[in-house]
């Protein structure tokens, strides 16, 4: 190996004769455990401690679990899991719990879709009137009207 | 093909109106480094990814910003209810509002409208990566920025899950160059897009 020797005023430094093209490296995630819990995945913002790493290690509270909270948190964690499995195709514990996570969503869909409505507009297979428009738009919210 | 579900990611419950955070959050909707730039960046550069991994990753990801886009549409929405003529001189929100009124428009804190110019789609692999790792700390910083502006607690919620996100789709967009590197031929030693040399 020689001293890469440069008029430039950038500093010295070793490389192999060839040095391949230089890139960003970040380590890859090893596993899905440690995992949280799905409401405080949710919560936090991810489904993995070891990426949880808050502005000023402020974190928010655990959120209050009603029908809608409930279904919000499986479901952040099966899209959690599908962007770790998308880079993680073969790791088997990811996919069984994706399984997991699954069979519990569905149940959750259901419960939620009987209790307050569809939210996709074919949840409403079965329904007598059509439902889509009468339960209240995500976005509106007025603090006396709790769901 | 893309279904709507009927409900947020996050849930989004803002008490107290305050078109003064409006004014500087709708950035995370409309301008440089916001969720409707995210979306439009991951959901256009994975046509011209080489690996399924890639294409999976980028619709997964920029599917989920368009989520953090109906976030951040529900914050300004709630965070402009109910303005009276005098909050909304006050608050210094009557230059959106004159343009606007209460429409939740996609622009810059500044007030220069979304552009594709503050997002590329390079078709090549690399760059592309390159450019959405650059894309997710310039989002994660907008929304340290905005904790540093906003003292509301129902809106600095919502502000850390997305935070958050950001954080997470660094990781796998990390992940997903590891990838592209381990997968391209050994003899491509300046790793030339695989989807346009071969």
């Amino acid at each position: 190996m020689s001293r890469n020797k440069s008029d430039s005023n950038y500093r010295y430094g070793d490389l192999p004769a060839s040095a391949p093209l230089a890139m960003a490296y970040v380590p890859m995630q090893e596993s899905v455990s440690p995992s949280y819990e799905s409401m405080e995945a949710l919560s936090r913002g991810t489904l993995f401690p070891g990426l949880d790493l808050p502005f000023m290690n402020l974190v928010n509270d655990t959120l209050e679990s009603t029908p809608l909270t409930e279904m919000q948190a499986i479901d952040f964690v099966v899209d959690e899991l599908e962007l770790y499995l998308d880079t993680h195709a073969d790791d088997r514990e990811a996919f069984d719990l994706y399984q997991t996570m699954l069979a519990l969503q569905q149940e959750a869909r259901e419960r939620f879709t009987k209790a307050c409505g569809p939210i996709q507009q074919t949840d409403q297979l079965g329904m007598k009137d059509y439902a889509w428009l009468s339960s209240p738009w995500p976005w509106d919210y007025q603090p006396r009207m709790e769901v | 093909m893309f279904v709507y579900e009927k409900k947020l990611q996050y849930p989004v419950k803002i008490k107290t109106p305050n078109p003064a955070l409006a004014k500087f959050i709708v950035s995370q909707y409309g301008g440089p480094d916001g969720e409707l730039g995210a979306s439009m960046r991951y959901l256009s550069q994975r046509y011209s990814m080489p690996y399924p991994e890639l294409k999976g990753l980028l619709t997964d990801i920029g599917t989920e910003e368009l989520g953090h886009l109906e976030m951040v549409a529900a914050v300004l929405h709630q965070l402009t209810r109910e303005m009276t003529p005098e909050e909304i001189k006050r608050a210094g929100f009557d230059t959106y509002f004159v343009d606007h009124t209460a429409g939740v428009y996609p622009t810059a804190a500044s007030g220069f409208p979304w552009t594709a110019a503050s997002m590329q789609v390079k078709g090549d692999v690399i760059a592309d990566l390159n450019e959405d790792l650059a894309a997710e700390q310039k989002a994660r910083v907008t929304y340290d920025n905005i904790l540093r502006l906003s003292d509301d607690p129902d809106v600095n919620n919502v502000m850390r899950y997305l935070r958050e996100r950001e954080i997470v789709h660094y990781q796998r967009f990390g992940e997903a160059l590891r990838r592209t590197l381990d997968k391209l031929n050994e003899r491509n030693f300046y790793a030339i897009n695989p989807s346009f040399d071969r």
